[in-house]
Parts: C-alpha cells; sequence; structure tokens
C-alpha cells in the first residue's frame, strides 16, 4: 500500500513535471491551474502514505524530503509567485520520490514512547531544512540563469517563464536564512537524542569533520548573505557553494559507509 | 517619371548602420535638394530610429544613384561607399511604392508591429520635406496618415503596449518584480523619453530627475511627473543611487560614457541597475554593460521584447492589409487619372495639327476644288480624326476610373511620340 501510494505520487508528480517543462520542449503552456493541482493531489496522496512509514532509514527520509520540496513548491508558487520554482523542485522531487522507492519502504519499527517527540522533531527538522536549503540551491540556479539571460539580451522562454530577479534573491535569502538554523537545530537535536537516549553519539569520525565542514560552507554562505549583505549574483552562488557542500558530502559519506538502513 | 522608394529599415540594416543613415531633421532639406538636383520633382525623406526612406517622383536615374551615394557616404569608408549602401537597401517602385508607405504609416512594417509612433513620423517627415514633396507625394503622404488612422480605428492592429517604452517597463520589471516605489533618471526630454517616463510613473517609479541639455524643456517634463530637473553634468552622481537610468537624449553620440559614471556605478555595491537606452544614437557606451549588475538595453532589444508581445496583434494583419490594398487601389486610380486628361488634350492636338498639316498639303493639289467641296473634305478629315481618337479616349478614361491609368498612359505616350508625364 505504502509503494502504491508512493507510486501514485510519483505519477502525479512526474506528469506535474512533464507539464511544467513542456514550454521548453515546444509544446503549449498547461494551464497553470493544472500545473498546481497535480502536484497538490501528488502531495495529498503522499502525505498519506508517509503517515504509514516510521521516518527511520533512507526510503523515509528521501520520501519526507521530497514531500517537503513540494510542499515548499507550492508555497513559493503562491505565495512569492515564484512558479519557475517548479521547473527544479518537480523533477528533484520525483527523482527523490523514485530514489525512495528504489531503497526500499516498509512500515517500521516504533520508535520507544517518550523518545518520540525528539525523533519527530529531529527528522522533521533536519528534512525541513535540507529542504529549504535545496530551495534557496533551485532559487540560486534560477537567478543565475534568468540573470544571464537579461545580461545577454535574450528575451526567449527563460526570460518569459521565470520570475524576476529580485524576487529570486528574495527567495533565496529566505530559503537560506530559514533553512540553515532549522538543519542546525535539527542536528543539535540528534546529537541530544544521542546523548539522552543512547548512551552517547554512535557516529564516525568521518561524518563529524564533513558534517562540521559542510556547517561552516552553509554557515559562510549565510553569514555573507545576512552580516555582509550580500545579494544577487554573489549571494546565489554562495548559496549554491552551500548546498553544493551538503550534496557532495552526503554522497562521499553514503559512497564510504553505504547502508540504507539510516539516512546519514 | 514614377513614384519611388529607396531606403533602409530595421530588416535590411543592423542598428549601427540605421545609426549612421539616421538624418536630423536639419539635415533632411540639404539630402532632398542633392536628390532633386539629380532631377527628382518630388521628394520627402523619412528617418526614423527604425528607417531612413526616399520617397521621390523621379526616374530610375540618376536620381536613384543620388540616394545611394548620399547614403554611403556616411559608412565606412570602402572602395565604393554607394555600394556598401546599396547592400543595406532597397527600391520599391510605383504601386509597390505606394503600399510600402501604407504599410509603413499603418505598423504594418513596424519593428513593433501595430505601434503608434510611426504615424506621427510620418506626419513630421511630409511636414519637414513640404517644400519638396510636390503634388503626388503631398497626396501620397495626406493618404498614407489617412490609411494609419483607418487602420488603427477598424482593426486591433495598435491595441496592447507594443511600444519599445511599455518593454522597457517589461524589462525592467524583470529585474526588480514590483516597479512602485523604485525610482529613474531621466536623460533626455524628446517626446519618446517623455513617453517612457509616463509608462514607468504609471507603474508607480518615481521619477527623480530629468537632464537635458535645455533645462526649460526638462522642467516642463519634470513638474509633470513629481521630479526635477537639472543639467546632464548633474545627473551622473546620481547614477549611483538611482534603480531605472532611461536615455533619450538627441545627442549624436553616446553621452553615458565610462569615464562619466564608471566609478559611480561601481560605488553601488552590486544593486542593480537597468539602463533604457531608447536613443538612436545610442546615448550609452555599450561598455557600461560589462560592469556586474549593470542592465543597458537599446532600442533593438526593447522593440525585440515588445515584439514578442504583440503576437496577437497578427491576426489583425489580414485585414490591414485588405485595408492597405483598397487605399492603394484608390490612389492608384486616382495617380493614374492625373495625367489622363492632359494626355487626351495633347494626344488630340498632336493629331490635328497632322490632320491640319496633311489637309493643307492635299487641299493645295485640289485647286479645282470649290469652297463648299474644301469644306467637305475639311469636315470628313474632322470626323475621321474624332472616329479613330474616340476609341483611345474612351479606353484611357476607363483604365483611369478602374486604377490601371498610370500603365495605359505611359503605353500611349510612348506610342505616340509625348514627353513623359511630371
Amino acid at each position: 500500500m505504502i509503494v502504491t501510494l508512493h507510486l501514485v505520487a510519483l505519477a502525479l508528480y512526474a506528469l506535474a513535471t512533464a507539464l511544467t517543462l513542456a514550454p521548453f520542449m515546444g509544446f503549449r503552456s498547461a494551464p497553470r491551474a493544472l500545473t498546481i493541482a497535480l502536484p497538490c493531489a501528488g502531495a495529498a496522496v503522499h502525505v498519506v502514505a508517509i503517515s504509514q512509514l516510521t521516518l527511520i532509514g533512507l526510503g523515509p527520509a528521501l520520501s519526507m524530503l521530497a514531500l517537503c520540496l513540494v510542499l515548499l513548491q507550492l508555497a513559493s508558487e503562491r505565495l512569492l509567485r515564484g512558479s519557475a520554482v517548479s521547473f527544479f523542485a518537480g523533477p528533484l522531487a520525483t527523482g527523490l520520490v523514485g530514489l525512495a522507492i528504489l531503497s526500499g519502504l516498509t512500515p517500521g519499527a516504533e520508535v520507544a514512547a517518550g523518545r518520540n517527540t525528539w525523533f519527530i522533531l529531529h527528522v522533521a527538522l533536519s528534512v525541513l531544512g535540507l529542504a529549504l536549503l535545496a530551495l534557496a540551491f533551485i532559487a540560486a540556479a534560477l537567478y543565475l540563469l534568468q540573470f544571464r539571460e537579461l545580461k545577454a539580451r535574450r528575451f526567449g522562454q527563460i526570460f518569459q517563464l521565470f520570475p524576476p530577479l529580485e524576487r529570486l534573491d528574495q527567495l533565496n535569502r529566505f530559503a537560506l536564512v530559514a533553512g540553515f538554523p532549522a538543519l542546525t537545530l535539527g542536528v543539535l537535536l540528534a546529537l541530544g537524542y544521542g546523548a539522552q537516549f543512547s548512551g552517547g553519539l554512535h557516529v564516525a569520525k568521518a561524518q563529524i569533520v564533513w558534517g562540521i565542514f559542510t556547517w561552516v560552507v552553509l554557515g559562510w554562505a549565510v553569514w555573507v548573505r545576512v552580516v555582509r549583505h550580500w545579494a544577487g549574483r554573489r549571494a546565489a552562488l554562495a548559496s549554491i557553494a552551500g548546498f553544493s557542500a551538503v550534496l557532495l558530502v552526503y554522497v562521499a559519506l553514503k559512497l564510504t559507509q553505504p547502508g540504507a538502513e539510516r539516512f546519514l | 517619371m514614377g513614384i519611388k522608394v529607396v531606403g533602409v529599415n530595421h530588416r535590411t540594416a543592423p542598428l549601427d548602420v540605421r545609426e549612421r543613415l539616421a538624418h536630423g531633421a536639419h539635415e533632411v532639406p540639404g539630402a532632398l535638394a542633392r536628390v532633386m538636383a539629380a532631377g527628382a520633382s518630388g521628394g520627402v525623406l523619412l528617418s526614423t530610429c527604425n528607417r531612413t526612406e526616399f520617397y521621390l517622383v523621379a526616374d530610375d536615374e540618376p536620381a536613384l544613384e543620388a540616394v545611394w551615394s548620399l547614403l554611403g557616404e556616411r559608412l565606412p569608408t570602402g572602395p565604393s561607399p554607394e555600394a556598401g549602401a546599396r547592400e543595406y537597401g532597397y527600391i520599391a517602385r510605383d504601386r509597390d511604392a505606394v503600399r510600402h508607405l501604407y504599410r509603413v504609416s499603418s505598423g504594418l512594417d513596424s519593428m513593433i508591429l501595430g505601434e503608434s509612433q510611426i504615424q506621427g513620423q510620418v506626419r513630421e517627415a511630409w511636414e519637414a520635406s513640404r517644400a519638396q514633396a510636390g503634388p503626388v507625394l503631398h497626396r501620397l503622404f495626406q493618404t498614407a496618415l489617412h490609411v494609419g488612422s483607418r487602420v488603427r480605428t477598424e482593426t486591433s492592429l495598435g491595441m496592447g503596449t507594443a511600444s519599445a517604452a511599455s518593454a522597457g517597463v517589461a524589462v525592467a520589471g524583470k529585474i526588480f518584480g514590483d516597479l512602485a516605489g523604485r525610482s529613474a533618471l531621466i536623460l533626455g526630454a524628446g517626446d519618446m523619453a517623455e513617453l517612457a517616463a509616463t509608462c514607468l510613473s504609471d507603474q508607480g517609479v518615481h521619477i527623480t530627475l530629468v537632464a537635458n541639455r535645455t533645462q526649460e524643456r526638462a522642467r516642463a517634463i519634470a513638474e509633470r511627473l513629481g521630479g526635477k530637473a537639472v543639467s546632464l553634468e548633474e545627473a551622473w552622481p546620481h547614477f549611483a543611487t538611482t534603480d531605472i537610468a532611461l536615455c533619450s537624449t538627441a545627442a549624436p553620440h553616446a553621452v553615458v560614457t565610462w569615464e562619466r559614471v564608471g566609478a559611480v556605478i561601481g560605488a553601488r555595491r552590486g544593486k542593480p541597475l537597468c539602463i533604457l537606452d531608447l536613443a538612436v544614437p545610442r546615448d550609452v557606451d555599450p561598455a557600461i554593460a560589462q560592469l556586474e549588475n549593470v542592465f543597458l538595453y537599446d532600442v533593438d532589444d526593447l522593440q525585440t521584447v515588445a515584439a514578442q508581445a504583440t503576437a496577437r496583434r497578427r491576426d489583425e494583419i489580414p485585414a490591414a492589409e485588405r485595408i492597405v490594398e483598397e487605399e492603394t487601389d484608390l490612389f492608384w486610380a486616382w495617380y493614374g487619372g492625373l495625367g489622363v486628361v492632359p494626355t487626351i488634350k495633347e494626344l488630340r492636338a498632336r493629331m490635328d495639327d497632322v490632320r491640319a498639316a496633311e489637309l493643307e498639303r492635299a487641299l493645295r493639289q485640289l485647286d479645282h476644288l470649290s469652297p463648299d467641296d474644301r469644306a467637305q473634305i475639311e469636315q470628313f478629315s474632322q470626323a475621321l480624326l474624332n472616329k479613330l481618337l474616340h476609341q483611345p479616349t474612351i479606353a484611357l478614361k476607363q483604365a483611369a476610373e478602374e486604377g490601371r491609368g498610370y500603365g495605359l498612359l505611359q503605353a500611349v505616350r510612348r506610342l505616340f511620340g509625348m514627353e513623359p508625364p511630371a
């Protein structure tokens, strides 16, 4: 049932993504209502699927991340009129759901009572933080593409369909500034959880070292935005550097310490 | 002689060539005088940022050669300057020339389909060339303005925003999002500057400064839009703070140069600056665009944007073309009929001279005839001439009414050895 629901969500996300990207392939733009309704329906099915999962392991975490990303995409669509976010968020969320299905999605064992709040907060904040950083990355990428088109005086599909630079910059700033503390808090909750319920930290040195490295890079990206008042292209590049560090470190750690039983 | 149009436009020549070939209002009489000296009997010069066209009543040579030579002199010198101009140019003759002007005035030939500014430019060109236009071109330009009005009232070709100015607003919107509360400085105080400044103001942009060489006109615009009038020199420091700079001066060279604003813009610390250069020749040194966060757009860029926004106007093209064709027929009927009456009169006079000369020669050899007989013969010759000229006269009048008079008239004049009509 969980896999079936994920497959339905995957199909809806994929269809929404195809419709969103249609203008870039020479087809007519789909009605806006449809490109919003499809991911909404997908997210609804996805919520039902996730409610039946215990959020332990790689598959559930990826699924949760995909859901957060879709919800943020819909929010940015609604609040910031940043419809182009779906150009990146759509394929990314679809890919993450696909990976989640491939990684294995089965109902896990219940977390012991009393530990539940810590655990849910840790997972929710970490995944939300990652999704926000992904959104910051997407906004930054859209910014750089639109910036390049505007500087090069090209007035094609990107010029027409992408949001204004200023709006993308605002979206990037919001997502980065909200995502970094959320992820930091999520990690701190994991440390607290480990200390309180597992008798200490059970992580490899590599995870600590690379985790700190990622945190420093992300922290730098936030610092230059907030303290140094970077904006525009430089801020977008810093944001991309931050999210790239997260991705690279994650992939490197998964390659050196494989295993689907845990997200990290 | 016939109606000709010779020139270059946005389809045939790039912006830098059009800039060189553009004629200011003060240059028009001199340019036309040169072409008239080469044999044209009438001329109007239409010079806008998108086209430089000579409308002439002339033979093909040498008036057309004079135009190519005149335009060629403005291009970088080479082995044959007129060949350079010809490379970018075109010629339309007679009916095609009439249709061309009608399409121009109705906005069908504009870079931004259906734009209305051309109507005013056609009127200005006609007025600037009044002394040299002559009766045919007077009539042609008068009707061209009528065609432009008809197309705009009877079709939706001019509906919506499709000007370079409105495209400038759209581009600025892609940089800043909501334009309300943004600041803009305006360089220049001409019609285009005023139109674009009004477009920005309508979007909530605060027009802070209007800078111009002469402050009187700048003051009028500044007062209307709530800004302050300053000289050009006073405007440069404001490039450090303004969001949008709109440039549309009549300067013959770039006024916004790296030397004047490079350091000032550098002090913006990455804050975006949108520069809309609506002037031809361009006001802004293209090197300024190399500065980070400076977005510079010239007329060609903005017209490209506007052209995209006007795709729906294309549906109105067939209706507009029908009006142009209808009016071209009417003008051509008038033009064809213009020479018919004098030609018929001249033809009859010429034939009558021949008749009289031949009659006199014949009667000299017929001395024995009585005066009554002589009168009979003269009456016969007159009747014969009338009979012979009846059908050609009817045919010429009928062709003129049907708008085919011009071609037939030319044929008649050639067949009977008459001078071509003016």
